[in-house]
């Protein structure tokens, strides 16, 4: 396969012992160097995006929020004026008596399902008669607190103190608990904001650059449109497109020659292009900026709000070009030629496009995407809410004031009365996940998802998905295919087959997020840096040769002669930590530019840095000693210059070297970085996959899917959680062929799946089509046992002078509890430990059905009802916990745990890790079994069949070093693109004494002769999928049936028929035996005998027809139920169905 | 949890209620445990789900002392 040169450099990957290392070889310098991933997790964790961005609101955008909503005026008193002066959400760590933090641990909340949140503070100033008050602490609602988070209880705690309050020390945290249950704000993928694109479609011929402005107030979009060659600016808020130069005018560019500077600079072609646009201009006889901002301020659609004065046309131009287009940039003073610039880059950009096609930018691009965390969600929901509840408090405020009597007015004592507005916005958008923003006119639904506690695997998974925007119908494949640059960023193989194919994402394993940082010192910091202010220089050296535009965030600040220096010095700063590590800086040569982008939501990486003079990793042995000794962290090794993080688009500027050889390999290249390690291009999930890299693509992807569904281990936790349901593996192994990534993100410590003896052969037919034949004998050892337990929630509702109760349980005349009753205690709910089969009650509850605020009634009056819980599996179970408690509302709340240990069966769903289901087929004696000269058996036998067509290589490649690590006593690797060698495996093998190919000879288990061939036998990890029959099994003879239909119900819960469809009608019709249909379908099932009136056609009733008021025409006939409901319900649309009745003989 | 006292399994005292059809309500003998605490308790009809220890809101109810005869498959 490789030479042994390559080999070596996988070596490091499989020890782990680093003292018998080298160190001291100056040449061997980042062997060690994946060793940075778990520094990396460390100090990141997988969940660090969310933590990161949750934090970053609580602890900077909320005071960002208040400071631009600081102050609250009254219109009835002039001098009157509430301002806010900080606010903070309480932590645990400081707790004084008007401060207070969170006050239930996280885990108490999930059980009496409760809010955990913290209360937000606000320190006020305001007007109390004639005095100001400051006031510190004013309670300002309640804010939900993501898990793990700075302000969470659990953050820094070590695994002991987790486990003392209940709390798993693997969980990732980053969701919130509400109502008790987990939910999740789902990472959001969208376009970038406050950015250029441009766009064209050839078919029409439209080349369009556009921008979405977004900032704290209002999001807006400004287009550049070329129509019939000619450029336009379009905006929502004017009504007509507005040509290019009459904007550029209006803008304060009133000289033609300077407008063709500003678009074209002196490229001929560009201006031969734009020339057209001057005629425009010139036929509507616009030449000063006066008549340019009339003309706007023709056109500007304008909503005024009451009470506001009205403004002259000139007054809505300059207000137009002020605050509506563009609304990003921030005009002062007057002066435009901001603005006016960043609409003649736009112009230029379609210019360049027109005269290019090429030059249009790529909207699936990841470097043109932004990643929306939960931080910036909450920011801005917290802003809409607490902008309403501060107009709301001007109004209450206006109103108290305006009251006569009141000697002095307090406003705080108001503003107590309505903090609720906020707790409840907060904790609703997160129980519903409906943002619904009426400032942004944004309405999205389905933010928020219920963690899934299925396995460790299926909860991290969905803290690393990322949803997009796009509708799932478009037929576009843009959006859903694999892009170049989503390398290292986003996971290759992880994403859901079918609708959302594509457009849910996850994350890969090192991908970090950026939050929002501070535009303002980099602006002045690239002055510093030899750069020329955009405000200061000739309009006619912009676009001159070898000048090079700089733009911070999309906008052009400057220009510079010497790029190259430019960025080089503004990296050396980032990596000696002057500028935050998360600013990213490259250079666009297509459009002259270099860009820097301090904003938040884009995906980068950290890469090791190769020096530019030696041309050798900045990593070297000594640093990656300091790291495991625990000396450095991860940060060390950004400070110190080593690593840095590039974004999608700096990642362009960098040559990135895969492995070290390729340095050496090829030194010519003058690579910039190294990577870190290969196998971070996947994710959480997809790294469970052992030898991906040999396996056919698809099958990492079905296997993406599958292992959410596996059966494991939850967390620490699990035997204390209370969740609607949840499935627990009775002896949960880890994987005998781990990889890197298991270890990384603990899956060996929370496993889902049991290591198999696998042969691969066929055996009794009961295996085709993907069937496993189980081991009967494994079974009753505990092979893919499980254990599912569901919750019953019982609420004791309260009312005026009556609530609900629990009566004990109802004895026979022996005194001996009622066969329905006989596992509960006289408390009325059910022991604990007792089984429970179908029909019997485990919590014997009486509801209160009368006048909700009517004296007390006694129990067994006509104002209770009977609403037991009924146990309704077909298999009996066992109540595990029963939990009493008060919910937040101080009502009863009682919780039953019932429990069931399930063995596998036929039709249970299995699967490899490598995308390869099966349900088991049959269930054989252990003695029928083949077995080999040890006399092992097989726990499963997989049909050979499976793999040709599948292509997965991976999972014949984990067999052979599983079995080598059963043999050898050792845990084999199979981490993508490195992991256990297969030649060495296999000499493991042959050492031991088995075929290097991993195929043993078996014996026949049913004639004990020698088998034909030899058989592919060894260990493959398998997982237990939650499809299990017992969930699934439905079958009826008779049952219940809908009241206002008679037909039977529908669905396995409500025990309904299995519907005999149109399509099977049609084949009993072409058969010929409809008289069958008519017996079964009508007189059998739905017969119903009427009373048809043969001169009204209508139907009566014991005969007598009531609408002819005569019985003489009444004849009694059988007619399907439904047709006659249907008669009935065509009367009540005042459509009259006649029947006329003939003789058939 | 803190304290395994072993306690014989005795009958319920009186149960003469069957002509009403119903077990009497105001029994005691069904103990709870805390969750905080882990002490363990009875409560009456009436009285408040709280630990009368330590006052926690949380409280689970006893493993029974009944035998209990699982199938071993």
């Amino acid at each position: 396969m490789a030479s042994p040169q390559v080999d070596e450099s996988f070596s490091a990957l499989l020890k782990e012992e680093y003292k018998g290392r080298k160190l001291t070889d100056p040449i061997n310098t980042v062997k060690d160097k994946w060793e940075l991933l778990p520094a990396f997790l460390k100090v990141k964790g997988l969940v660090k995006q969310h933590l990161d961005s949750f934090n970053y609101f609580i602890e900077t955008d909320l005071k960002k929020i208040v400071k631009a909503n600081e102050y609250v005026f009254s219109d009835v008193k002039r001098d009157f004026y509430i301002r806010y002066r900080d606010i903070r959400v309480g932590r645990t760590s400081d707790q004084s008596p008007d401060c207070k933090g969170i006050s239930e641990d996280p885990h108490k909340c999930r059980l009496r399902d409760m809010d955990y949140t913290a209360p937000i503070y606000a320190d006020i100033e305001y007007v109390r008669g004639t005095k100001v008050i400051r006031n510190r602490n004013v309670p300002l609602g309640d804010m939900p607190i993501m898990l793990r988070s700075k302000s969470c209880v659990l953050d820094g705690l070590n695994s002991q103190e987790m486990a003392a309050r209940e709390e798993c020390p693997i969980d990732p945290g980053g969701y919130f608990i509400i109502n008790g249950t987990e939910r999740v704000i789902l990472i959001q993928e969208q376009l970038s904001k406050n950015r250029i694109i441009v766009e064209a479609d050839e078919k029409k011929g439209i080349v369009q650059a556009s921008v979405t402005s977004s900032t704290h107030e209002r999001k807006s979009k400004t287009y550049i449109i070329c129509k019939n060659g000619k450029l336009y600016l379009k905006h929502n808020s004017i009504a007509e497109d507005m040509p290019i130069v009459v904007m550029l005018k209006a803008a304060g560019i009133t000289s033609d020659l300077e407008i063709l500077q500003l678009v074209c600079g002196n490229n001929p072609q560009y201006q031969d292009l734009f020339a057209i646009n001057f005629e425009e201009a010139a036929k509507l006889q616009i030449y000063t900026q006066q008549q340019a901002l009339l003309y706007v301020g023709k056109r500007v659609k304008t909503i005024r709000r009451a009470g506001s004065p009205r403004l002259t046309q000139l007054q809505e131009g300059i207000e137009a070009i002020a605050t509506t287009i563009i609304a990003h940039l921030t005009v002062s003073n007057l002066n435009f030629r901001e603005k006016a610039l960043y609409m003649a880059t736009m112009a230029r950009r379609v210019l360049m496009t027109m005269h290019n096609p090429s030059m249009v930018d790529d909207r699936d691009y990841v470097g043109n995407k932004r990643l929306e965390l939960a931080g910036q969600l909450m920011s801005l929901l917290f802003e809409d809410l607490f902008k309403k509840f501060n107009s709301d408090l001007k109004i209450a405020i206006d109103k108290g004031m305006q009251k006569k009597g009141v000697a002095v007015f307090d406003a705080v004592i108001l503003m107590q009365s309505q903090i609720h507005q906020i707790t409840l916005g907060l904790s609703r958008a997160i129980t519903t996940g409906n943002w619904s923003l009426k400032r942004f006119k944004m309405e999205r639904a389905g933010v928020t998802h219920v963690l899934s506690r299925l396995s460790y695997i299926s909860a991290l998974g969905m803290m690393t998905r990322i949803s997009s925007q796009f509708e799932k119908s478009r037929k576009v494949s843009g959006p859903r295919a694999l892009q170049p640059s989503q390398f290292g960023m986003l996971c290759t193989s992880d994403t859901p087959e079918g609708e959302a194919c594509g457009l849910v994402k996850n994350l890969a394993l090192m991908t970090h997020i950026t939050t929002d940082d501070e535009e303002e010192p980099i602006k002045r910091l690239c002055l510093l840096l030899g750069c020329e202010d955009i405000l200061s220089i000739d309009s006619a050296t912009l676009y001159s040769d070898g000048n090079y535009g700089i733009f911070v965030n999309g906008t052009l600040v400057g220009t510079t002669r010497y790029p190259i220096k430019f960025v080089r010095d503004f990296r050396e700063l980032r990596r000696t930590g002057r500028v935050s590590e998360f600013i990213s800086i490259f250079t666009n040569t297509h459009q002259t530019a270099v860009h820097i982008a301090t904003d938040g939501g884009r995906v980068c990486r950290p890469l090791i840095i190769i020096d530019d003079k030696t041309q050798q990793p900045r990593v070297e042995a000594w640093h990656l000693e300091k790291l495991l000794k625990g000396e450095w962290a991860f940060d060390d090794f950004l400070k110190h210059g080593l690593v840095e993080y590039l974004d999608v688009n700096e990642e362009n500027d960098a040559l990135i070297a895969l492995y070290e050889r390729d340095m050496e390999q090829e030194p010519e290249m003058r690579f910039t970085h190294l990577e870190i390690e290969p196998f971070t291009v996947l994710g959480a999930v997809a790294g469970l996959i052992p030898y991906p890299h040999h396996n056919q693509s698809p099958r990492n992807t079905y296997q993406c899917a599958m292992g959410k569904q596996a059966i494991g281990a939850i967390a620490y936790n699990q035997f204390r959680r209370i969740d609607t349901l949840l499935y627990f593996m009775v002896y949960p192994q880890q994987p005998m062929v781990k990889t890197k990534t298991i270890e990384l993100i603990q899956y060996d410590k929370l496993p889902a799946g049991q290591n198999a003896t696998v042969a691969v052969m066929s055996y009794s037919g009961y295996d085709i089509e993907d069937a496993l034949v189980l081991n009967k004998s494994s079974i009753d050892r505990g092979f893919g046992r499980c254990q599912a337990v569901y919750k019953n929630t019982i609420n004791l509702k309260k009312y005026t002078n009556n609530l609900d109760s629990l009566p004990g349980m109802r004895v026979d005349e022996n005194n001996k509890p009622i066969f329905a009753h006989a596992s509960i205690e006289r408390d009325g709910l059910g022991e604990v430990g007792m089984r429970v089969v179908q029909g019997q009650v485990f919590a014997n509850k009486h509801s209160y059905v009368g006048d909700p605020t009517g004296p007390a009634q006694p129990l067994n009056s006509e104002a209770y009802r009977e609403t037991p819980a009924y146990y309704k599996g077909p298999e009996p179970a066992y109540i595990d916990q029963v939990l009493m408690t008060k919910d937040k509302r101080d009502e009863t709340l009682v919780k039953v745990l019932l429990r069931q240990t399930r063995r596998p069966e036929l039709g249970d769903k299995f699967s490899s890790r490598h995308g390869q289901k099966g349900v088991c087929g049959i269930i054989v004696q252990q003695e029928d079994l083949p077995f080999n000269d040890n006399g092992i058996s097989p726990d499963i036998i997989m049909n050979p069949h499976g793999f040709p067509s599948r292509m997965t290589v991976g999972k014949m490649i984990e067999l052979i070093s599983g079995k080598a690590g059963v043999l050898n006593g050792s845990l084999e690797y199979g981490t993508c693109f490195g992991g256990s060698k297969l030649e060495e495996m296999s000499q493991i093998l042959v050492d031991k004494g088995f075929s290097y190919s991993g195929k043993d000879m078996l014996y026949s288990g049913i004639t004990g002769e020698c088998l034909q061939a030899y058989i592919f036998f060894g260990p493959i990890y398998y997982q237990k999928l939650k499809h299990m029959v017992l969930d699934k099994m439905h079958a009826r003879a008779r049952g219940p049936r809908a009241v206002l239909t008679r037909q039977p119900t529908e669905g396995r819960s409500r025990d309904g028929g299995l519907r005999l469809g149109e399509m099977e009608r049609d084949c009993v019709i072409a058969y010929g035996a409809s008289q069958l249909l008519l017996e079964r379908l009508m007189l059998s099932s739905d017969a119903f005998d009427v009373d048809v009136c043969n001169n009204c056609g209508l139907m009566g009733y014991s005969s007598w027809c009531n609408t002819c008021k005569s019985s003489e025409y009444v004849i009694k006939m059988t007619i399907p139920y439904a047709a006659k409901l249907l008669f009935q319900e065509l009367l009540s649309m005042n459509i009259a169905p006649r029947l006329r009745l003939g003789d058939v003989f | 949890m803190s304290s395994p006292q072993k306690e014989a399994f005795s009958a319920p005292t009186s149960i003469s209620h069957a002509a009403q059809g119903q077990a009497p309500s105001k029994n005691l003998g069904v103990r709870y445990n805390c969750a905080q605490c882990g002490a363990s308790f009875t409560l009456g009809k009436t009285d408040s789900i709280r630990c009368k220890e330590c006052g926690h809101r949380v409280i689970y109810k006893a493993r029974t002392k009944k035998m209990v005869q699982f199938e071993a498959r």
